[in-house]
């Protein structure tokens, strides 16, 4: 017997349903039931960032949430939910431009952690961006150029 | 795994009544359970019962002590200004869990009721001489945190009992959590060390380590040392840093080995005394 549990939540500022099974998780429910496929599964386990959204404005694992936790007042977005925010786009065009994507499966978590950072500090050093990204992992082995692309992405923000 | 029960209860007698259950696993933030759960290690788990409803959010004073909710995210731990004017060797804890994805849903509670010898905040929650809060069907009882551990994975929690937090004895305290592993960041600890000052009139040191045994230790032999030596000289912090080597009783196994651990104990005990002093 399948143990189907109903939740509602909101999902990139629009208020959704779904029914999810217990052990299932944001991830796979953002991307099963919505099909938002931005946030990727990578390790499954916390540690590559590949999977990360914000909930409540912060981010998070979404592969380590179960999506039956969510409640009412619960927030999630996702990179598509940012597709129209100047920060958000800011840090995508710098991305482009510094080279900072190689095969992109890191690159939606990538950014929404840029993103985050941004929010709480405009102007970052080196090291703070580096701490800030140190939970998403690019196989590629790209760092420097996401790091670069951050920095970009904070002074177009600055002097616009 | 698809037949498993989901349950959120909104207040902590229910809570209690589906944990005594077996089988029945509570989960609070989630990152370290769902790893687990994904990867098998709960083949006959019953029901999830998540706990994040329940009133353990808060940090609060009450008389001489500071009380942590178990429900409080790392995040919300490091970012309390009492706990940063307290007890630093927390923050400083804390702040070394994961990576921010993790400390924004990990949760102190979960930390500790794990029960790893390499989970981080327990060390400082041995410095700062931390009392288990635990309620259960039958009432509340307080756990010296010390006493809390009897193994890897294993502590005096019975089955029906929750964490609802931790009361920390309220003193200024200074403090240093240093900690060895494969990355500066995000990394399992292969050794970690934590250690408290406050001042009773004397300076008293208390110093705890982690992932060097099959649960945290403190070490008094060097407290005591400390405590008697006044003035801290070369000599003296050698003389410490042997105890803390000879405190640990680690294993060797995929982190690290058991000779680098012992030996690191000591160097992080005399890297965490020269930070503080």
């Amino acid at each position: 017997m399948e143990n189907l549990v109903k939740v509602t939540f909101s999902l990139n500022g629009r208020q959704v349903e779904a029914e999810v099974l217990p052990t299932m998780t944001v991830l796979e429910m953002i991307r099963r039931n919505f099909r938002l496929t931005a946030a990727k599964e990578g390790c499954g386990k916390g540690e590559c960032g590949a999977c990360t959204v914000l909930l409540n404005g912060e981010p998070v694992n979404s592969c380590l949430k179960l999506a039956a936790s969510l409640t009412a007042s619960d927030q999630v977005v996702t990179v598509e939910g940012l597709e129209k925010d100047a920060t958000m786009q800011a840090i995508q065009n710098a991305f482009v431009s510094e080279g900072a994507v190689q095969c992109g499966f890191c690159i939606p978590g990538m950014t929404m952690t840029s993103y985050k950072l941004l929010q709480n500090n405009p102007n970052p050093d080196e090291h703070q961006i580096k701490q800030a990204l140190s939970g998403n992992i690019c196989r590629c082995t790209g760092y420097r150029k996401i790091e670069a692309a951050v920095k970009k992405a904070s002074e177009t923000r600055r002097n616009k | 795994m698809s037949s498993i029960s989901f349950f959120r209860p909104a207040n902590t007698s229910e809570a209690c009544e589906l944990l005594a259950k077996p089988n029945y696993l509570a989960v609070a933030g989630g990152t370290d359970l769902i790893v687990k759960l994904r990867n098998g290690l709960f083949p006959n788990a019953v029901a999830l019962v998540d706990i994040s409803a329940l009133p353990f959010k808060s940090i609060r004073k009450e008389g001489d002590r500071l009380i942590i909710g178990s429900g409080c995210t790392m995040s919300a731990v490091i970012s309390n200004p009492e706990v940063n004017e307290y007890f630093p060797v927390l923050v400083k804890a804390a702040s070394t869990v994961g990576a921010t994805q993790i400390r924004n849903a990990a949760t102190l509670g979960g930390n500790v009721a794990n029960a790893s010898p390499a989970g981080d905040t327990i060390p400082a929650l041995f410095a700062l001489e931390a009392e288990v809060m635990i309620v259960g069907q039958t009432g509340k009882r307080k756990v010296a945190i010390d006493e809390f551990f009897t193994g890897p994975g294993r502590s005096v929690l019975k089955a029906g009992e929750i964490i609802e937090g931790f009361a920390l004895p309220l003193r200024k305290t200074a403090g240093e959590f240093l900690k060895l592993g494969e990355r500066r960041a995000h990394a399992i600890s292969k050794i970690n060390l934590a250690l408290s000052v406050f001042n009773d009139g004397q300076k008293r040191y208390r110093i705890a380590i982690g992932s060097a045994a099959p649960t945290v230790l403190r070490c008094k032999g060097a407290e005591e040392l400390l405590e008697k030596a006044g003035e801290i000289d070369a000599a003296t912090l050698e003389k410490a840093a042997g105890f803390a080597c000879e405190t640990a009783k680690p294993i060797s196994d995929v982190r690290s080995s058991k000779s680098y651990r012992k030996q690191m104990a000591g160097v992080l005990l005399k890297r965490a005394l020269k930070a503080i002093l």
